[in-house]
């Protein structure tokens, strides 16, 4: 599970690159790319998101919340 | 201007106003740091002087752009200056994230023996405790510092619980994704060039940054409250710095929102032209991938 959310993440990383490199190009075409790379961003954030609680929900993966033991 | 090259910037004075500013500043910050009376109020005058010095200079150069003072040449360098501050920006929080990656994976594991290293001596698991920290513990979140009671005097609290997980951060996690959603349709209505549109998206993306900043005070109400502090160990540094820096460029964010807001009520774009607008749309999406990393990695897994 761990690896399927990192995979998420690096194309997630992968289109902010991608639209940066639209702002820098700039124009028309920059422009363009730009939006659509962060539209992409975007949606795969959501997806993300709504997989962890979903995975959270259904005791697949456990979140970082346990009790410390005291030294 | 349009037929030159290079373009060659006039003479002002914001920048000399700019470093009276930094340098009242700090010599207002140095001298609350001793206990100095007047230091605070000198602080906050630096402060104003920086605040009017970006006002003052960023305006005009508003005011330049839209009388058609720039040419594309100029147009680019604003790309080009924009895309060095994003990887200042990356570069800055790859640093607090490598800081929390050797902290968890690397460093904690071999103070607690793991792998044949110097602080074991041996391959033999816990050995560490033979010859630093007597019977420590490779744990994560780890909140005590290892022999600091004994080097700074300072009792740390130990054993609480953690901020609950599906409480305020998947709440803030929900609201930050939501305000790139909003964004992102305000992005749409600019380049489409419904004005109406984009101002109703442009005010729910900042209605939403808002929220997150009083959640995540909240937040940090709650953990502060339940004894995580700075000083509890790496997770309380790394937590602390992470979330803290983070939320310092929501503010950023919110505070950069509200301008181009500004600037779309005074009709600075149209649906080609549009810089100011592209560079605050990227660094508020970088500031929400920021997030969601903070989340899954400090929280999840």
């Amino acid at each position: 599970m761990g690896y399927i959310v990192i995979a998420i993440i690096v194309v997630i990383l992968f289109s902010l690159g991608s639209a940066l490199i639209g702002m820098v190009k700039g124009g028309k075409e920059g422009s363009e790319k730009m939006f659509k790379s962060l539209r992409i961003r975007i949606g795969l954030s959501v997806f993300l998101f709504a997989l962890l609680m979903f995975s959270g929900f259904m005791g697949w993966i456990e979140p970082n919340t346990t009790m410390l033991p005291t030294q | 201007m349009s037929n030159q090259d290079y373009y060659v910037p006039h003479g002002t004075y914001w920048p000399i106003i700019g470093s009276i500013g930094v340098s009242t500043l700090f010599v207002g910050f140095a001298n609350q740091m001793h206990g100095v009376e007047w230091g605070g109020s000198v602080m906050g005058l630096g402060m104003a002087i920086i605040v009017f010095m970006l006002f003052g200079w960023l305006g005009t150069v508003v005011n330049e752009s839209v009388n058609g003072m720039y040419n594309k040449q100029v147009d680019k360098s604003f790309r080009w200056g924009m895309s060095w501050f994003i990887f200042s920006e990356v570069m800055f929080f790859a640093a607090f994230f490598g800081a929390l990656f050797y902290a968890r994976i690397l460093s904690v594991p071999w103070l607690g023996g793991a792998d044949n290293n110097m602080f074991s001596g041996a391959t033999e698991a816990l050995e560490t405790s033979k010859y630093i920290w007597e019977g420590f513990q490779a744990t994560w979140p780890l909140i005590n510092t290892p022999g600091a009671v004994g080097q700074s005097g300072v009792e740390f609290s130990s054993g609480f619980k953690l901020v609950d997980t599906w409480g305020l951060p998947a709440l803030n996690t929900g609201l930050l994704l939501t305000s790139g959603v909003t964004l992102t349709y305000a992005h749409h209505a600019l380049r489409k060039g419904h004005r109406n549109a984009l101002v109703f998206w442009m005010l729910a993306t900042i209605a939403l940054g808002a929220a997150f900043l009083g959640f995540q005070i909240a937040e940090y109400g709650h953990a502060y409250h339940d004894g995580l502090k700075l000083t509890s160990g790496i997770y309380g540094s790394t937590f602390y710095l992470l979330t803290g820096f983070h939320g310092f460029h929501v503010t950023i964010g919110v505070i950069m929102l509200t301008v181009i807001l500004y600037r779309i009520q005074k009709g600075h774009f149209d649906s080609d032209n549009h810089f100011a607008f592209e560079g605050v749309a990227w660094y508020w999406h970088f500031v929400d991938v920021v997030w969601l990393g903070l989340f899954v990695f400090v929280y999840w897994i």
